[in-house]
């Protein structure tokens, strides 16, 4: 708060006082006062008036500046009002209460807009394993049923299975903060279960497989980590080149204090300028508009449980040449209880 | 014969899934009244309970808990809920395996089968005719003479003679392979039965894994 700025506001009470004390100069005059007397008039006058002044502008620099000084420290600035003391002056006190007041109806709005998302999570969770169940039944329809039904039949289905398992891990990676186990894993086992799960796309597209494992433990939630790499390798099955025998690696090493694992393919790639992209929300780029449709949320979500889980995504690629996937795991102590 | 109680309040699934199960030789015993599910369970004399977790009454995860303080019959828990917690609950309580829906069928049939393995008595070899064959060496032994298995021969005829007499689909060898973190491809496979007819020949068995053309193979 500046006192020039403070002064200008006071400028009309400032104004009324030079005029009053200048009538009451004037009447002192008229009735030929002493002079000594009007200049203890003019001192006692004045200096009550700058006294007044000086006091209701420190009542109210203080309440101001600590709002707003603590404002631009606080990064949730809702918060300012739990961390000022109370003014000592009506206005104040006025501005105080209301302050509160809309503070009060604010959480009680994001209150309620939680709830409405908590709700909606809730019902995307259960509408998912309700939706699990008729899929389960066309999954076995389609193997009991084998010579009647079109190959194509199961694809469709498991098609429409990986999508309903992006709108879970979409809803758990945005809308809840600790839905995951972090807990030692295989990840021999993990990539086998997601290979399998793919067996008969990768056979159909002839994909060679090397996977490179060994005994290779890694910090993670299994079934995030399911998720993850099934999209990673779903991409790696979409995007393969057809002009030349397609391959998938899939190793990890061990170092110091993290785990990577590389999946590897010699599909069509990405172009650089959509490299830096492919993890923002809904990109498609360049592949995503040739290819089949794409809804450009795989690796978005892919990469939002990533970095919940604590694990880092990188993605390079040389287009026509082939892309390569790292995930990097923590071999970090802090993990080696169990969550 | 084995006996499989399925405990599931789906009613497609679970005509599907006794479809798939009787196919796979197996006997199969639906459970129908959850309000008494814990005494079925108990008094069904089968020899491995496939469990859903989500059924009316008492809970899955609850019933396999109770069933285990009186009773270890092989149990599979079944569930469509995806989470770890899931898993390591019913995994805590006891239970012989964990699959999530949508499953593989195949997959299931395996999970299955190893989990029904395990509860046999633990033997080193299996016989084969006048042949010995020992799966941890991966060795077959006629007499004296031996002739060594790579693991993926091992697997295929492993599965074969499991199944001796019933025709095996290439999709049933080639996902138990997978399943044993060998992911070859179409050829392989086939690469893979002939060597195992010519070393089955070379020990006085010719043609005894014969092709169904259009079906699989069948170890006679």
């Amino acid at each position: 708060m500046k006192l020039s700025k403070y002064i200008v506001d006071h400028y009309l009470s400032i104004l009324l006082i030079f005029f009053s004390y200048a009538v009451i100069l004037l009447l002192l005059l008229v009735f030929n006062i002493n002079i000594s007397l009007i200049f203890s008039i003019t001192f006692i006058f004045f200096m009550m008036h700058i006294l007044l002044f000086g006091i209701n502008f420190i009542r109210k620099k203080r309440f101001y500046d600590e709002l707003i000084s603590n404002i631009e420290l606080l990064d949730q600035k809702y918060l300012v009002l739990e961390t000022i003391s109370k003014p000592s002056f009506y206005e104040g006190e006025i501005l105080y209460h209301n302050l509160y007041e809309i503070d009060r109806s604010m959480s009680e709005n994001v209150q309620k807009n939680k709830k409405d998302i908590e709700d909606f999570k809730e019902y995307i969770e259960m509408w998912i394993h309700e939706v699990k169940l008729p899929i389960s039944s066309l999954i076995l329809l389609c193997h009991n049923h084998k010579e009647k039904l079109h190959k194509s039949f199961l694809e469709q289905v498991r098609r429409l299975d990986n999508y309903i398992d992006q709108v879970l891990y979409y809803v758990r990676s945005n809308y809840t903060e600790e839905d995951f186990v972090i807990r030692k894993v295989s990840l021999e086992k993990m990539v086998g279960n997601v290979l399998i799960k793919n067996k008969d796309d990768l056979l159909e597209s002839k994909i060679d497989l090397e996977v490179d494992l060994g005994n290779i433990e890694v910090y993670s939630d299994m079934k995030w980590l399911e998720f993850i790499l099934n999209q990673i390798i779903n991409n790696s099955i979409k995007y393969r080149d057809e002009k030349r025998k397609s391959y998938i690696r899939i190793f990890a090493e061990i170092q110091k204090d993290q785990t990577i694992l590389n999946i590897v393919d010699n599909g069509i790639g990405i172009q650089k300028g959509d490299l830096n992209y492919v993890c923002k929300k809904s990109f498609t780029g360049e592949n995503g508009r040739r290819k089949t449709k794409s809804t450009g949320m795989g690796l978005y979500i892919v990469d939002k449980l990533c970095k919940k889980m604590g694990h880092i995504l990188e993605i390079s690629s040389v287009y026509h040449e082939g892309t390569e996937v790292k995930i990097i795991f923590g071999n970090n102590d802090f993990y080696h209880t169990e969550r | 014969m084995k006996r499989i109680m399925i405990v599931e309040d789906d009613q497609t699934i679970c005509k599907e899934l006794k479809n798939l199960l009787e196919h796979s030789g197996y006997v199969v015993n639906i459970l129908n009244n959850f309000s008494n599910s814990f005494e079925e369970i108990i008094n069904s004399n089968a020899d491995l309970v496939l469990l859903d977790i989500n059924i009316p009454f008492l809970n899955g995860e609850t019933l396999l808990r109770e069933v285990r303080k009186k009773t270890n019959i092989p149990i599979i828990m079944v569930t469509s809920r995806v989470s770890e917690l899931d898993e390591v609950l019913s995994m805590s309580y006891g239970a012989d395996d964990y699959i999530t829906k949508p499953y593989n069928p195949t997959i299931l049939l395996l999970r299955i089968q190893n989990v029904l393995r395990r509860m046999e008595q633990k033997v080193d070899s299996y016989k084969y005719r006048e042949l010995e064959f020992f799966p941890s060496k991966g060795i077959l032994k006629k007499n004296e003479e031996e002739i060594e298995l790579t693991k993926n021969e091992m697997i295929v005829f492993s599965y074969l003679l499991n199944n001796q007499g019933k025709i095996v689909t290439r999709d049933v060898l080639m996902t138990d392979l997978w399943n044993n973190d060998e992911y070859i491809n179409d050829n392989a496979l086939t690469v893979n039965i002939s060597r195992l007819r010519s070393k089955l020949s070379e020990l006085g068995y010719c043609n005894v894994i014969e092709t169904r053309k259009g079906q699989g193979y069948i170890l006679l």
